[in-house]
């Protein structure tokens, strides 16, 4: 990444990637060679001693379990491993979308299988998907099965912080496991609805579920930050069951209509993203003579970043701040949607002359990286518009040189990649460097939010 | 009758390698052994190949004595027995071409002598205003902490190439043309360089000042018209002779690197799906353009998402397999 300061900060940017490798990146890495002794032994240890509780839960609650593998149909071998449970007894079970995405999206490539503790295996037929919460509604042929209940509390989201939780799952395919840890409830700076779990998940462990001490499911392990300890999430529960009321009553998904219903639900997601957004408006933070829109939202993380303590000693200071809504959405292993980052730099020369500090400045304009990967067969090449662009009213803002880039979503109409950046143009030594970067928005939205940004770019009063 | 006649043996190039006058003769002999008027070394001509007779009236005659590479005219294939010879008749023989003169034969006019003015004062002022210019280019673009190497080793590479190809001109010129005539060819990568670094700089402020990214975009066509015009000049030094092939040789240069440029560009952007945008930004007060309205801004951006509508139902380019890097 070469604009690496305004851009995605680094700090921020590894533990986002940690959040989607969890479960699916890991442990497909993982499964071709047998684990070293030393590696086997970290990843099949229980942070928490197990408690008689945890022995009753674990025998009570094993039958239900599965282990969801995604095989190459040609080859007939694993190339991804993730656990669901059975939630009726006639075969139908809650796992994670990230775990069947392989197959939802290449069904001629891929199957699905499942494996029970006692060690049947059978095909899975996938009846329905949701992308924002990541879960899948799975079935198998069969009945009188075992199978777990949703606990009403979490349903209601009212469980308490604190509450010991087991989550369930099979990491690294050693093995069915129990992990004893608790119950935070929701991630407070999160759009999309996540349950903060502290205990360990580990790959493999993806799609299994998250029960209380009365065997009572309240959420869908789903993910891991990489740079935290015992950091996890759940989905909850109440999102697995609404998708399980929609499975039993609608149509099973149409998989050669996956890539629509994907689009159609990003989309929603996205309509609905971008309107809350709206909704909650934004604030004028003070940029040196500068005021730039940020946020009035909780969904962002941001950080702020200076140069000033560099040595040797920059000769232009930069202060930036950058705002990363956690709302990444998992759709294949080499794209993902739905992030939004808001990033402002006020950069002014100490020491550099009027051409020296525009030099200075183009390292943070150009085409974004709006996302760290591009994928050629997921999105179309960018196209750019760069321009002056002159303030609504000119006593109250500056002239902006602004440059917007747009790619499309190559499998999925209506979803796009902006990125939007502007550079004050009113002073020689100083400027304000802005950036307002959408994952998997639509058009319009992306219009509107950039109006939005751009006209909110102005001197402070 | 005191007839001169004067029989001039020529190189391929058509420079005289060998005049020979003859006073009074009616017949000339020419072969590769030495009972010979003219005795030619050349492995592909006759030990007696060629007579040449006068016949009552003063015209000249040359006749082929039975050789097994016969007589041609220069410049045609029909293999001939006789040829009647005027003054500029230029025979071929083997790999030899041969003229005959007669005392009478006009020549071109003196040409007055050009006093040419000394090139290497104006070469070194062009030479001299292209380290300027690129010196000023990179104290432009510092941004870090001024250090001395980052000047001198531009400097001293671009003194290298100018000196090594200048000298390489130079050195072909005197092989092809006797001369080396190396001021004339110190003024041409001067005056080429020095242009192509003005125009280079006006790109980058001009893509900024009028907002028209293109002139940056496609600096590389002016540099390889650029190259391709002083790789011309240098041509043209070396001999006046053949200037359209010349030309066109420096013409489908330009293409060829034009082409190239162009396909690896796109190649690159269709590997990294990096945009092409404005590489450096100027400072705000040598803006010329006028800034464009929100408005208007925003219905141009939306009329971009036709052209990526129509990109998306194309299939992408290329190897597909070759992703963007991650990150």
């Amino acid at each position: 990444m070469t604009d690496h300061s305004i851009g995605c900060t680094s700090r921020f940017a590894t533990a986002l990637a940690g959040l989607l490798v969890a479960g699916l990146l890991q442990a497909q890495a993982l499964q071709p060679q047998p684990q070293p002794p030393a590696a086997s032994d970290a990843a099949g240890a229980v942070p928490v001693p197990v408690s008689a509780a945890a022995e009753g839960i674990y025998a009570a609650t094993r039958p239900s379990l599965l282990q969801i593998r995604t095989l190459v149909e040609a080859a007939g071998r694993q190339s991804s491993i993730g656990s669901g449970f059975l939630v009726s007894a006639d075969g139908l079970a809650i796992t994670n979308y990230h775990v069947v995405s392989q197959y939802a999206l290449e069904p001629k490539t891929y199957r699905l299988e499942f494996a029970r503790p006692d060690g049947t295996q059978g095909a899975l037929t996938l009846l329905a998907i949701d992308i924002a919460n990541d879960v899948a509604v799975v079935k198998l042929e069969g009945s009188d099965l075992p199978h777990l209940q949703f606990d009403p509390a979490a349903v209601a989201g009212d469980l308490p912080r604190g509450e010991r939780v087991y989550a369930m799952g099979n990491p690294l395919d050693l093995g069915f496991t129990i992990v004893e840890g608790t119950y935070n409830g929701l991630v407070e700076r999160s759009y999309n609805e996540r349950v903060h779990f502290t205990g360990a998940i580990n790959p493999g462990m993806s799609g299994g579920p998250a029960v209380t001490s009365g065997d009572k499911v309240v959420g869908i392990n789903v993910a891991k930050r990489l740079d935290g300890e015992l950091v996890s999430f759940l989905v909850p529960a109440r999102h697995a069951a609404a998708l399980l009321a929609r499975a039993r009553k609608d149509a099973p998904l149409d998989l050669a209509q996956a890539r629509d219903e994907i689009d159609r639900q990003l989309l929603a997601w996205q309509a609905g993203f971008y309107q809350a957004l709206d909704e909650k408006g934004f604030r004028a933070t003070k940029f040196g003579p500068y005021q730039a829109p940020e946020s009035a939202s909780s969904w962002f993380n941001c950080w702020a970043r200076t140069n000033a303590e560099q040595t040797p000693k920059p000769r232009a200071q930069m202060d930036s701040s950058s705002c990363n809504s956690q709302s990444s959405l998992f759709i294949a292993e080499d794209i993902d949607s739905g992030r939004a980052e808001l990033t402002h730099a006020y950069v002014r020369s100490t020491d550099l002359n009027a051409f020296q500090f525009a030099a200075f400045l183009s390292q943070y304009y150009g085409s974004p990286t709006m996302a760290r990967s591009w994928s050629r067969k997921r999105q179309t090449e960018p196209v750019c518009h760069e321009d002056f662009v002159a303030p609504m009213d000119a006593a109250t803002a500056p002239v902006l040189r602004a440059v917007w880039c747009a790619r499309a979503y190559r499998d999925f109409a209506g979803l796009y990649d902006i990125a939007v950046t502007t550079v004050t143009q009113d002073r020689d030594k100083e400027a304000l460097v802005s950036r307002l970067a959408m994952q998997g928005v639509s058009y319009d939205n992306a219009l509107a939010l950039a109006k939005r940004f751009m006209g909110a770019v102005a001197w402070t009063k | 009758m005191d007839e001169v006649m004067w029989v001039e043996v020529l190189s391929r190039q058509h420079d005289v390698t060998l005049r020979q006058r003859f006073a009074n003769h009616d017949l000339i002999t020419i072969g590769r052994a030495y009972d010979n008027d003219i005795v030619l070394d050349d492995a592909h001509v006759a030990a007696h190949h060629l007579r040449l007779t006068r016949d009552a009236d003063g015209r000249w005659t040359a006749e082929d004595l039975g050789s097994i590479n016969g007589l041609y005219l220069d410049g045609d294939r029909k293999r001939r027995e006789h040829v009647v010879l005027d003054g500029s008749t230029t025979l071929h023989v083997g790999n030899t071409f041969l003229r005959l003169r007669t005392a009478t034969h006009d020549v071109p006019a003196e040409l007055p002598l050009v006093r040419s003015f000394p090139r290497w004062p104006i070469a070194l002022i062009c030479i001299a205003l292209v380290f300027a210019l690129a010196l000023l280019d990179l104290w432009r673009a510092e941004t870090a902490e001024p250090k001395l190497i980052r000047y001198l080793t531009p400097v001293l590479v671009l003194a290298a190439v100018i000196a090594v190809w200048t000298f390489v001109w130079s050195v072909l010129s005197r092989i092809l043309s006797g001369h080396a005539r190396f001021g004339t060819h110190l003024l041409i990568i001067g005056a080429g360089l020095l242009l192509y670094t003005a125009y280079d700089e006006f790109s980058e402020l001009g893509s900024f000042a009028l907002s028209w990214t293109a002139l940056s975009r496609y600096v590389f066509v002016g540099a390889w018209l650029a190259f391709a015009a002083v790789c011309f000049a240098h041509l043209r030094a070396l001999g006046a002779s053949h200037l359209a092939i010349k030309a066109v040789a420096a013409l489908a240069l330009a293409a060829l690197g034009i082409t190239v440029q162009s396909l690896k560009l796109s190649e690159w952007r269709a590997n990294y799906g990096q945009a092409s945008t404005l590489q450096r930004l100027e400072p705000p007060s040598i803006r010329i353009a006028g800034a464009q309205s929100q408005a208007a801004f925003f219905t141009n951006i939306a009329d971009l998402k036709g052209a990526l509508d129509k990109a998306r139902s194309e299939e992408p380019s290329g190897d597909a397999a070759a992703d963007g890097s991650e990150d």
